[in-house]
């Protein structure tokens, strides 16, 4: 039954950046699936209010303040939710950051804007996944979820730090993928496009939206929620390596301005 | 373009398909200049007879062979020419392809069945006629020349995207296929592409400020390559199709 598949009663999550945008949003998905969760992110403020939400919907909940890009930190975050949960069965590295990221010349980005940008945007899915990747094998598997971006596939004008970093997600995907899908884990990456959010630049908003999208529309946060609980479900179990991309048809296109439409007759 | 030497294509003899869009006087001048002796294949009212007038004015040796594309007794006969008078085939350069833009829901078999054969069946023909005698031979290069659409999805092109799909694919498939018999099978994408001088005016349309390069592709852009891809100098790679588009896939 793809209910019983989708279902992610009994589950173990842990969430990084799940207090606010579409972290929060996947946290809550994941939530009324059924999974408990543990939620990170280094505010305590948004994931605590996400805890108490997710607590409504009768789940075990944990805010636990963290960051990960701080590896004792990451240990210790996986230590207390392996406590809090008694395992961990997915892991889903959502932390990153998109403001302040963008429309920097690259002579003006500071090595400190550079490695800050990478950790957080990059480094962090790793250590994060390093931090419980033995967990997950001596349990003999486990789900590690990583959220890249349009811009981990194409090169945003002066870009660097976020698409670099979730350029390298992507790559980061199937290197686990390939390295621990023999212990019965599987990697996946998912790709959102532009889905605005609380925490977006609003210099991005003032763009017409969704102008530049093959469907018309930027996508809603909520969107995210059903892709989160599939790969986080049985229902993917067979999906490793790979990337699911949810952006309303922008990376299908992109060769050319959107709508650039030509029309010439067939001449042989 | 001065030729170095792992690139010299002196000796060498090639068959290039031509079309109405313009670059094979561009793509057959960079063969003949780096050496190679070059049969131009094409309808009449292709730049079949411009190619061979480019290269020929220029002291290469090269001959048109008035040929349907689509049909096998018609390629046959060409490849058989083309070998009877250059001495041979060492290079096959599938360049032939026909534009076509039109929304999907109004486009008709007959034009899906002709596009189809004229860009891809072509190949098939032509990949098949040149490459017997390649295989008999055990070296020869093909370079298969398509565009960025075989990578993205482009309105009013559903069609024209297919058939770059396909041309993709034989590509890589060909390559594994030939692999061990010394033919080398490789592809060039092309970007948006002009064969005029860029003016004050292609400047302000929005698909060149679109581009990375802020200009659209000239056939000379794809010519260096094209050498290269054709020569012994050519002897580790395969199966690849290299996008020469100015940074048009790069883009978000």
């Amino acid at each position: 039954m793809l209910s019983e598949k989708l279902s992610l009663e009994g589950k173990g999550v842990v969430i990084t950046g799940g207090g606010t945008g579409l972290g929060r949003e996947m946290t809550l998905a994941m939530a009324r699936a059924g999974a408990d969760i543990v939620i990170a992110a280094r505010r305590t403020g948004p994931i605590e209010e996400v805890a108490e939400e997710a607590r409504a919907l009768g789940r075990k909940a944990v805010a636990i303040s963290a960051d990960v890009t701080d590896t004792a930190q990451v240990k210790s975050l996986m230590d207390s939710a392996i406590d809090e949960l008694g395992k961990v069965d997915v892991l889903l590295n959502n932390a990153g950051i998109v403001r302040g990221q963008g429309a920097i010349p690259i002579w003006e980005i500071t090595d400190d804007d550079w490695q800050v940008g990478i950790d957080v945007n990059m480094s962090s899915a790793f250590y994060c996944a390093r931090a419980i990747a033995k967990h997950m094998v001596e349990r003999g598997g486990g789900k590690i979820i990583n959220v890249s971006s349009g811009f981990g596939y194409r090169g945003g004008r002066d870009n660097y730090m976020y698409c670099v970093g979730k350029g390298g997600i992507v790559n980061l995907t199937r290197v686990l993928a390939t390295s621990l899908g023999r212990y019965g884990i599987t990697s996946t990456c998912i790709v959102p496009g532009f889905i605005p959010t609380e925490g977006t630049d609003e210099s991005r908003l003032t763009l017409p939206r969704g102008e530049f999208i093959p469907v018309g529309r930027v996508g809603h946060p909520y969107e995210m929620g059903a892709v989160a609980v599939f790969l986080a479900s049985g229902a993917s179990d067979y999906m490793n390596g790979e990337s699911f991309i949810i952006d309303g048809g922008g990376l299908a296109g992109g060769a050319a301005p959107t709508g650039h439409a030509p029309e010439i007759p067939l001449v042989i | 373009m001065s030729i170095p030497s792992e690139w010299d294509l002196t000796g060498k003899k090639a068959i290039i398909t031509a079309d109405r869009r313009g670059w094979t006087p561009f793509l057959a001048s960079a063969l003949a200049e780096a050496g190679a002796s070059v049969a131009v294949a094409g309808s009449d009212g292709s730049d079949m007879s411009d190619a061979v007038d480019a290269v020929t004015s220029q002291g290469g040796t090269a001959i048109a062979v008035a040929t349907d594309l689509t049909d096998r007794v018609s390629v046959e006969a060409m490849v058989f020419r083309a070998e009877d008078e250059l001495g041979g085939v060492d290079i096959l350069v599938n360049n032939a392809s026909a534009e076509f833009g039109k929304r999907f829901e109004h486009v008709t078999e007959n034009e899906w069945s002709m596009l189809m054969d004229f860009n891809v069946k072509s190949m098939y023909l032509t990949c098949q006629a040149v490459g017997r005698r390649m295989l008999k031979q055990r070296s020869g290069r093909i370079v298969n020349i398509g565009t960025a659409l075989s990578q993205r999805g482009l309105w009013n092109s559903v069609a024209a995207c297919a058939a770059q799909g396909a041309i993709h694919q034989i590509t890589t498939s060909l390559a594994l296929e030939w692999g061990r018999e010394g033919i080398r099978v490789n592809g060039i994408g092309a970007g948006w592409m002009s064969t005029s001088e860029p003016s004050e005016e292609d400047q302000r349309e929005l698909l060149v400020r679109y581009l990375p390069s802020r200009r659209k592709g000239h056939p000379n852009d794809l010519a260096s390559l094209l050498v290269y891809l054709s020569s012994d100098a050519c002897g580790f790679v395969t199966g690849q199709t290299f996008f020469i588009d100015g940074g048009a896939l790069a883009h978000a």
